[in-house]
């Protein structure tokens, strides 16, 4: 199923897990699909010092949010809110059909409900 | 007369080539392809006849509105009802939604309206909006195999009950409902009894009964376009239904501060119809009418048989709704377990892990074989819930399906059993 380098991140992701201490839990729920993430953030002056996430879903949304707490680490919280889409879609390893770019963005999502919010 | 097993060459669609290889288009269920003469019609309404229906004096107007009507006679005559019986709507959702904004208006508080667990949203959600109003929504639960527990929908079925609204096949476990009985409960009961017959008017033979008050379905899910749906409803109810939408074409009479409204099937289809969608309905009739629809019926249990036999043999594959192909249409939702391997590497990781692979990876798989099949919860979030299941793949057959086609989709899915 898709390639060794999905199936791999898949089964053996780097950020998975809840933080003990942390500044942001974002709940994520995708209605469409029954995917769940869980993001845990320490934000230090708005930048980001460490993000890791829970859930539960398709390859594609674990895989992308374990990747994007990789991108996310070290950089403004700011920053995350105003990614595009698009960027995010590039950034993955393959390219997926229009009908699954709910799954590669469910991370965003939840990211940028923090600016909604504010 | 058409044969089904070699009708698939009069579907344009089906002899694309995606990646140099044939499409296996299984996913009938949420729309099905169109065959020429159905492309042809609306093309040839668009080039020779097309004018506004009704109100017209000239050449083409009659000629727009003798298609127009000829296809409501076609509609009538293909489930047994009255030509004055058929209303023309956008589809299955928007015939349903028509009955809760006019039939419902009637509801008083403390009655009650009975649905099954199994409904698709379409049936549940015009329904819910009167429990706002201290109107209850029932659901009649179902057995183990899927099927609606009848004993759970006599329970449910209460003096205050008043509507009983049932979808006639599931669009998830395939379930054939038994709406005779239903129906003929509902009516001692003195409700009002819908059939939500999306699934069931395109793959078998209907007909209207006495018990059967409105039945609701949509033209795409038949071999006709997208945008033209029908509800049938009884004479005398229409008559005594308030207007749905209003505006042009559903009045007798109108003056500063008053108005007489057309009678039905008029008064309920305000604004300029998609005529155009019900020449292509009506040349859809055609064709099912030439394959006849005891044969459809027949090609789509052999079909799913067939399916039903290869999915028992796949250990790895759980399917949903009765064993047998008797009492169900030709669809089948299903999930498949996740390989060993992959369980216990995230074990190893501590990571939270589905026994199941979800849906839409089994279907994003089966779309690089150019195997499509549909995959969610298939706009029946409820039943999902009830399943304990997030969601399904489905694959659904119609009369272009082939044995072929059976038989790459096992192949296709054949490949997760051993990752």
């Amino acid at each position: 199923m898709y390639n060794d380098e999905i199936m791999d991140r898949y089964q053996n992701p780097l950020y998975y897990g809840a933080l003990e201490k942390f500044d942001l839990k974002i709940d994520e729920p995708s209605s469409s699909c029954g995917d769940k993430v869980t993001l845990y953030l320490r934000i230090k002056e708005g930048r980001i010092e460490d993000m890791r996430w829970e859930g539960e879903g398709c390859i594609i949304s674990m895989v992308s949010t374990d990747m994007f707490c990789g991108d996310a680490i070290g950089k403004q919280i700011e920053e995350l809110e105003n990614m595009d889409d698009s960027a995010l879609l590039e950034r993955f390893p393959i390219k997926v059909t229009s009908g699954r770019y709910n799954c590669v963005l469910l991370p965003l999502k939840a990211i940028k409900k923090l600016k909604k919010e504010k | 007369m058409i044969n089904v097993s070699s009708c698939v060459d009069d579907f344009p669609i089906l002899k694309r080539k995606v990646n140099g290889q044939r499409l296996i288009y299984l996913d009938s269920t949420a729309t099905t392809q169109k065959p020429r003469s159905v492309i042809n019609a609306i093309v040839d309404y668009y080039e020779n006849y097309n004018a506004n229906v009704h109100r017209s004096v000239y050449k083409l107007g009659e000629e727009a509105t003798d298609l127009y009507e000829g296809s409501r006679e076609k509609v009538a005559n293909f489930i047994g009802a009255k030509r004055e019986e058929i209303v023309f709507t956008r589809n299955t959702t928007e015939s349903i939604n028509l009955l809760s904004y006019t039939l419902g208006e009637s509801l008083k508080k403390g009655e009650r309206i009975l649905v099954s667990a199994m409904e698709h949203h379409s049936n549940i959600l015009p329904w819910m909006r009167f429990e706002d109003y201290g109107i209850s929504l029932d659901y009649a639960g179902l057995d183990d195999e899927g099927h609606i527990d009848m004993e759970d929908l006599k329970k449910k079925m209460t003096r205050e009950t008043k509507i009983v609204s049932i979808a006639h096949e599931s669009n998830v476990l395939g379930t054939i409902n038994q709406i005779d009985e239903i129906g003929k409960m509902a009516k001692e009961n003195g409700s009002i009894f819908i059939v939500d017959a999306a699934q069931s008017v395109p793959h078998m033979p209907f007909r209207v009964t006495e018990n059967t008050d409105f039945v609701a379905f949509s033209g795409h899910k038949m071999l006709g376009p997208m945008g033209i749906g029908v509800l049938y409803g009884k004479y005398e109810l229409l008559d005594k239904l308030p207007p749905f939408n209003r505006g042009g074409e559903m009045i007798k009479d109108v003056d500063f501060h008053q108005v007489s409204f057309e009678d039905p099937p008029l008064k309920f289809e305000a604004g300029t119809p998609n005529v155009a969608g019900a020449v292509g309905l009506s040349a859809a009739i055609d064709y099912l009418n030439l394959i006849g629809m005891e044969n459809v019926r027949a090609h789509e249990i052999s079909l799913i048989s067939e399916t039903l036999d290869a999915l028992e043999d796949m250990k790895y594959v759980k399917y949903y709704g009765p064993r047998n192909p008797e009492e169900r249409g030709g669809l089948v939702a299903f999930n498949v377990r996740n390989s060993m391997n992959v369980v216990r590497n995230l074990e190893r990781n501590n990571v939270k892990v589905d026994k199941l692979y979800h849906s839409h990876d089994v279907a994003s798989y089966l779309d690089e074989k150019n195997v499509y099949v549909r995959s969610g919860h298939h706009c029946a979030e409820p039943l999902a819930r009830l399943l304990n299941i997030s969601g399904s793949a489905r694959a659904s057959f119609y009369v272009y399906n082939t044995h072929d086609d059976v038989k790459s989709f096992i192949d296709a899915l054949g490949g997760l059993g051993v990752q």
